[in-house]
């Protein structure tokens, strides 16, 4: 009696270490498909930013989209503001930030986000995180109703991105998704 | 003697004449009157002809229906042969029929299972069907006559439905899922046009789709073999919004699931 328990023991064993053997090492489909799941959401954040930037954009639609822009983010996480004008570096928290974009003193606000690419690939962490970073470079363009144009810059910025798989039921199905949270955005440079 | 001739006379003939008629008819037709008895030979006639119709039921190759068989049997019986060859014959005819219609209550039920599910889906309209599909298979259903009072029920709410769909315009006719897929693609449409009324107008038409505002909707952004990746899971209005707000619709849908509304109560997507 003893001699089926123990190599139905052994093989439920198997089964668990090979499980979480897959989940180490998942496939280059698997992997690319995560990276650019983490592309994807710099993106996202990308026309966030374009949109509560926007003096055009509704204050309900503003907020309902930083709403959104926070949930991108790692609790914590701060985003650096640089200008032509002054050496230093800025970092604020994410939620200010936005509310300090949304509130920017101009008649209109265009920033567009463009160069976004992996300087540095998702590498898996012994605690099972992949983190990586993506750069941006940011087209921050201010313009006045009389004068047009008054204020333009690029920055490069760099932002750490975390990549963990995590499960939750729905609807009474096991879901194993990639929970992607971004983390500080950096200045790398700026420039006219 | 002239007071004979005046009895003669006086005598009604016509009134006699009559009687003696009637009662003639009377008795001539009391004479054609059947005693209800048959002679040897018909009876004999009739038990070989009752034989050859219970055989055939034994045979099954009666051409009647299973009920008529069963009639014809009870008619055979009520006239009472008392032919111990006959009588054998419908012992063995009752056996058979009785399975016989035993398998065809079986097959019936079959059907009747069949029919229900069938109709509880078309009601569900999981597959996204259009009106003219629904109503081709609800017409397959009907030509069963299953004379089923639930399933006349299902038949008389599927059609309803294929009624309603029809009212409220042609667009209706298109699968759920196109439907769907198309409200997406016209929110980013919209968005990107600047008209964000419009996109929030369809936004709030296709949720009618949905059992809640907050169905959750999945995101497959990998599939390799038994292990499927997700994105972060959201639900339909975050979802939809999020179209709204980036301008693009990247995802067609992989699944659909439906309550007993025929609500969509989840919704899986996959890249495009």
């Amino acid at each position: 009696m003893r001699k089926p328990v123990s190599v139905f023991m052994i093989f439920s064993l198997i089964l668990i270490v090979s499980g979480v053997k897959a989940q180490d090492n998942i496939s280059p489909q698997r992997k690319q498909a995560i990276d650019s799941l983490a592309l994807e959401k710099v993106r996202d954040l990308s026309k966030y930013i374009s949109i509560i930037g926007d003096k055009q954009t509704p204050w309900s639609d503003a907020q309902r989209v930083i709403e959104r822009a926070v949930e991108l983010f790692m609790e914590n996480s701060e985003v650096g503001v640089s200008s032509l004008g002054r050496q230093d570096v800025n970092y604020y928290k994410v939620r200010e930030y936005f509310d300090r974009l949304m509130q920017l003193n101009y008649d209109k606000v265009t920033i567009d986000w463009y160069k976004i690419q992996y300087v540095s690939d998702l590498v898996r962490q012994p605690d099972g995180t992949y983190v990586g970073v993506i750069t941006i470079y940011q087209r921050f363009q201010a313009f006045d109703k009389e004068k047009g144009l008054v204020y333009e810059d690029t920055t490069k910025k760099d932002i750490t991105v975390y990549v963990k798989r995590k499960e939750t039921q729905i609807g009474g199905r096991l879901i194993g998704f990639w929970d992607v949270m971004l983390g500080d955005i950096r200045v790398k440079e700026t420039s006219k | 003697m002239k007071q004979l001739t005046y009895q003669i006379r006086s005598v009604r003939w016509q009134q006699i004449l009559f009687m003696i008629l009637m009662a003639g008819l009377l008795i001539g037709t009391d004479g054609c009157k059947s005693t209800g008895k048959i002679s040897k030979k018909e009876r004999k006639a009739q038990i070989e002809a009752a034989k050859k119709q219970v055989q055939s039921i034994i045979d099954g190759t009666s051409t009647l229906s299973l009920d008529d068989q069963k009639q014809l049997l009870g008619d055979i019986m009520d006239k009472n042969y008392n032919d111990p060859a006959l009588n054998s014959l419908i012992i063995k005819a009752q056996q058979k029929l009785k399975t016989a219609l035993a398998e065809q209550y079986k097959i019936k039920q079959q059907m009747v299972d069949a029919a229900r599910a069938k109709l509880y889906d078309l009601l569900l309209n999981k597959d996204g069907k259009t009106a003219d599909q629904l109503e081709q298979e609800v017409n397959a259903i009907k030509a069963q006559n299953l004379k089923d009072s639930e399933i006349d029920e299902l038949i008389e709410r599927a059609e309803k439905k294929i009624k309603d769909m029809r009212a409220a315009g042609s667009a209706v006719n298109l699968p759920v899922k196109t439907q769907i897929e198309n409200a997406f693609d016209a929110i980013a449409r919209f968005a990107a046009g600047g008209n964000y009324t419009q996109a929030d107008n369809t936004i709030d038409k296709t949720l009618k789709f949905f059992s809640s505002d907050d169905v959750p909707v999945l995101i497959i952004i990998s599939r390799e073999g038994t292990i499927v990746d997700y994105d972060k899971p959201t639900t339909i209005k975050r979802y939809m919004n999020f179209i709204r707000d980036t301008k693009a619709s990247n995802n067609v849908i992989d699944a659909i699931m439906t309550d007993a509304n025929g609500k969509i109560k989840g919704l899986d997507l996959i890249k495009k």
